[in-house]
């Protein structure tokens, strides 16, 4: 197809060259016998790599991906993958589901044969499939290669561009003109150079010919957008690294504090509130209805600075940050993140301070603090010694073998088994169980199990104001991904690259005389009814006057 | 008259105004023929006129935006109905730019309907103020949604752009197989645009003769423990019900041109949340849709493309193809920004991930590829003119489908944008 690749200007073309890189004539025969059509401008019919004679594997890889029709092919390819996994939920959104016969149930009772065949062919899984993720890094490669296979050609020509372009590259442009040659050619090129500037083309002469140019860092932006796509998928495929990204779950009840799991991290939930719109606030249809206006954990984060891990010790912790973490509003320190993330109203005992009553003389004790979580071993209470003996969390009555049992961790209805020691009571101490919550006390009926010692001492609080309790348990998401910087800094530089390349339009002119004629040709990338109507007003001011459509040089074509 | 009937009142202005400047606007593109007048001054000026009015009609619309958003204390893109309104106002603004780079007529006459239609059809949903959930209450939520609007607009107005030169070039003499069928598919998408006409106007007729028909639903949920339940619900109508819900029984009806009861019940599989009433609004709007198309060709006896075609005898097809072309171009990166960029963002800051394959997200996510895909195409020879057109007009269909088909057939964290 290509034989000679040496111009009549005396310009030595790479194989593949469209049109000279020194002065534009065209170099494909077939270009040449088509004299009228306007010029394939794309890369400034420079040569490519990927258009080397000869392939070999590397090339042929390279060709492959250097093809806009393959990453157009990939693009639609992802879309329709994409939007098949939409239209059943994904597996990663169902809870309590593991394995693959569970999921294929759970699809075939839901949605029926449709349900079955979805996730046969694997499209209840698509996101984090290998496929897709092939896909992804197949777009990836693509991303790299068309860029670099045009980028190089392109710079290389728009950097070494001659002034003098032959005839037939000038009249062959999108944006035409051939007319006679004013007779002042000199004076009439300043005035035409003149306007030129003042619309800021830059203006290069060469004896009598003229070349303008502006904008021409747009050209770069579909590259620089590419670097930013590059960077982006990158970051998202480096989320995988360990370590880099951490999702997981706390569960808080109001002044509860714990450890961040993997880290050397405490939060403690001081108090958690939910906040509903009242109905002076809704309007006329959701008067009645719940709708939350506010969900928010007054949280602290500790870090701890001594004894950490060590489990015969009391970690040291010390405050780092204080925080409403309300939904939009996480808790950030240092790259860890905690989210609202869900509430469940759940009355939960923080700590309660009874006092002790001798029930002969009437004569009461204390108060003395029974805190749930992390309870003190031993109370001296005025006369009386308690030691805790055991404690269940949430009391669940007794096994087969009468053994007290416990049903969950959570202090939902407590339980505590004392020694009491003191006045009226035996040396080696009295067993006394104590529900602090009274409707425990009759539900498990503590009197009796306490027996003859409940005539003698009761364990009791006095008013609310000694009952300290949680109403709500909070959950917070924890998450850390260091990968998010380079998700931004890629979404930016994209971001960038398009602005660059959309908002901006490389526009050039060329001018020459051949004789008594004179040729004017302009390109843009885009927008070419922008660059006619520039075109036609400044000809106007430099006193050529030329309507806008006739510069258009597609309709002399068809 | 408070803040709130003061905004709907400037949005019922404005809807007028848009109609009024379309009106103008036909008659600056159809009036050209007319005698005893200059066509080219002709056209300018009325194009002046349509171009004044839709102005000050966009005036209203921004009136009715500011002064909800002072009534309801936060910017109102929260739901459906702000949303489709913002959309429209959206629109007209990116009508406006492109108007001012290309001055051409025409694209008012296709672009005012479509901000009317979508005016109508936020109407469908209620218009009162609803305070914000928690989730929704963010900086980044408002820049996303309005800016993922404008970039839609811009994919709109290309679209508006793309139908009218695929009318402009079909060829309504040729009687070859290709040409036929490229006829046909013009009807078809001008058939699609009158079944939205039609859902429109058999919904605001029923609404206004205030029709009601009332079913209870039974309906068997799974508890997340696994446990089966049985919910009793209520579903009300608003348009006459060819099709009841399924196992549903009716409550009341009034009777529509002999229709006492319903002609048949919605199949068992359409189980989601309304599914009965959705497939009884589509039957209405295919109906009426398909009832106004064979009006219209039996007034016109000929295709409806052939009826429009001629008066489009003297734009250059090529200028259409640069401006749907450039059009997508300048919303392409608006759109990234607000649908993608600030979507992540938000999510972020929300939930604590960037992305999470929501099916809203996903759509948004595809509408992206698809105009990457057509970007990139636009560099390739042969996939100008023609098929670049399809590709904006389906690009649209995408668009929509994000917007609304996504909340209509599959629910997901968006949900909060119910469809009627």
């Amino acid at each position: 197809m290509i034989s000679n690749t040496k111009c009549e200007c005396g310009h030595q073309n790479p194989v593949g060259t469209v049109l000279c890189e020194a002065c534009g004539k065209p170099l494909l025969e077939e270009l040449m016998q088509d004299s009228e059509a306007p010029l394939e401008m794309r890369y400034e019919g420079a040569a490519r790599r990927s258009q080397k004679a000869n392939p070999h594997l590397i090339d042929r890889i390279w060709n492959f991906f250097s093809s806009v029709k393959v990453a157009v092919w990939l693009i639609v390819i992802t879309l329709v993958a994409a939007s098949l996994g939409t239209f059943l939920p994904q597996e990663s959104t169902i809870l309590n589901l593991h394995t693959y016969e569970e999921f294929h149930e759970y699809y075939k009772s839901e949605y029926g044969r449709t349900g079955e065949i979805f996730h046969a062919l694997g499209l209840t899984r698509v996101y984090d499939s290998w496929w897709f993720i092939t896909l992804l890094v197949m777009i990836g490669t693509s991303l790299v290669v068309c860029s670099l296979d045009r980028v190089i050609p392109l710079y290389r020509a728009l950097s070494k561009q001659q002034v003098r372009r032959h005839w037939q590259f000038i009249t062959r442009q999108q944006v035409a003109y051939v007319g006679d040659a004013p007779q002042d050619r000199e004076a009439w090129l300043d005035r035409f150079a003149k306007e030129l500037k003042k619309k800021r083309y830059k203006v290069r002469r060469d004896g009598d010919a003229l070349m303008a140019e502006k904008d021409r860092f747009s050209r770069w932006g579909p590259y620089i957008n590419h670097v930013g796509l590059i960077i982006f998928l990158l970051a998202v495929l480096s989320r995988s690294i360990p370590g880099w990204n951490i999702d997981t779950y706390i569960s808080l009840d109001d002044g509860e504090t714990e450890q961040i799991p993997g880290t050397r991290y405490y939060v403690k939930s001081e108090k958690f509130t939910v906040e509903f719109y009242t109905d002076d606030e809704l309007p006329e249809s959701m008067k009645g209805k719940l709708r939350p206006k506010l969900f928010n954990t007054k949280a602290i984060l500790y870090e701890c600075v001594e004894a950490c891990g060590d489990p015969t010790r009391e970690p040291v912790l010390k405050k780092v940050k204080e925080h409403d973490i309300r939904v939009n509003h996480p808790l950030e320190y240092k790259g860890l993140k905690l989210y609202q993330y869900d509430y469940t109203p759940q009355v939960k005992l923080i700590s309660v301070s009874p006092k002790i009553v001798n029930k002969e003389t009437g004569e009461e004790y204390g108060p003395f603090t029974l805190r749930m979580r992390d309870p003190d071993l031993t109370y001296q209470v005025g006369p009386y010694t308690l030691t805790l003996r055991d404690k269940f969390m949430e009391f669940g009555g007794f096994d087969a073998e009468g053994r007290p049992m416990s049903k969950s961790r959570e202090p939902i209805a407590p339980a505590f088994v004392f020694i009491i020691k003191g006045p009226g009571l035996p040396e080696s101490g009295e067993t006394y169980i104590y529900f602090p919550r009274d409707i425990d006390k009759v539900i498990f009926q503590q009197d009796v199990l306490n027996k003859a010692i409940a005539d003698k001492v009761e364990i009791r609080v006095s008013s609310m104001e000694d009952v300290e309790f949680s109403e709500f348990t909070s959950t917070l998401n924890v998450r850390t991904d260091r990968a998010m910087p380079f998700v931004w800094v890629g979404a930016s530089i994209f971001l960038i690259g398009v602005a660059m390349g959309s908002y901006w339009h490389h526009r050039r002119v060329w001018l020459r005389f051949d004789g008594d004629k004179m040729a004017l040709g302009a390109h843009t990338n885009k927008n070419h009814i922008g660059l006619r109507r520039e075109v036609s007003g400044i000809l106007a001011r430099s006193g050529l006057p030329v309507p806008e459509n006739t510069l258009d040089n597609r309709r002399k074509s068809h | 008259m408070s803040l709130y009937e003061l905004s709907q009142n400037a949005l019922m202005a404005s809807l007028l105004i848009y109609s009024a400047s379309f009106f103008f606007y036909m008659i600056a593109v159809g009036g050209k023929k007319w005698s005893n007048r200059e066509p080219q001054a002709h056209a300018a000026r009325w194009g002046w006129i349509g171009f004044a009015v839709a102005a000050l009609g966009l005036a209203a619309h921004i009136t009715f935006f500011i002064t909800r958003w002072m009534a309801a204390g936060h910017i109102p893109v929260s739901n459906m109905y702000e949303f489709m309104t913002m959309l429209a106002m959206a629109i007209m603004i990116a009508f406006v730019i492109t108007y001012l780079i290309y001055r051409k007529a025409l694209l008012g006459v296709f672009t005012l309907p479509l901000a009317v239609i979508i005016i109508a059809y936020a109407s469908v949903f209620p218009s009162e103020i609803q305070p914000l959930i928690p989730s929704l209450n963010s900086s980044w939520l408002r820049l996303h949604v309005t800016l993922a609007a404008l970039g839609e607009a811009f994919f709109a107005v290309s679209f508006a752009a793309a139908l009218i030169f695929l009318i402009r070039v079909t060829d309504y003499k040729r009687t070859d197989k290709s040409a036929k069928a490229a006829r046909r598919w013009l009807e078809f998408v001008l058939l699609v645009i009158l079944i939205v006409v039609g859902f429109l106007g058999s919904v605001f007729t029923f609404r206004a003769a205030g029709y009601e028909a009332v079913f209870t639903q039974v309906e068997t949920v799974k508890t997340p423990q696994g446990e089966e339940q049985t919910v009793t619900r209520e579903v009300r109508y608003e348009l006459p019900p060819f099709v009841q819900p399924h196992s549903s029984e009716v409550v009341s009806m009034q009777p529509f041109l002999g229709l006492t009861e319903p002609l048949f019940e919605a199949p068992s599989w359409m189980n989601g949340v309304n599914a009965g009433r959705k497939l009884n609004t589509i039957i209405w709007s295919i109906l009426t849709g398909v009832i106004l198309y064979g009006l219209l060709r039996l007034i016109f006896r000929k295709q409806l493309g052939a009826v429009i075609h001629p008066v489009l005898s003297d734009i250059d097809p090529d200028d259409l193809d640069e401006i749907s072309y450039r059009s997508i171009a300048i919303g392409f990166p608006v759109f990234t920004l607000g649908a993608l960029v600030f979507a992540m963002i938000w999510a972020q800051y929300a939930w604590g991930r960037f992305w999470g394959w929501d099916p809203k997200e996903t759509w948004a996510l595809i509408t992206w590829l698809f105009y990457t895909a057509y970007l990139h195409l636009r560099l390739s020879r042969g996939w100008h003119g023609t098929k670049s057109a399809w590709l904006a007009v389906i690009g649209f269909v995408v668009v929509l489908f994000t917007l609304i088909g996504v909340n209509l057939v599959i629910a997901g964290l968006h949900s909060y944008a119910g469809v009627s």
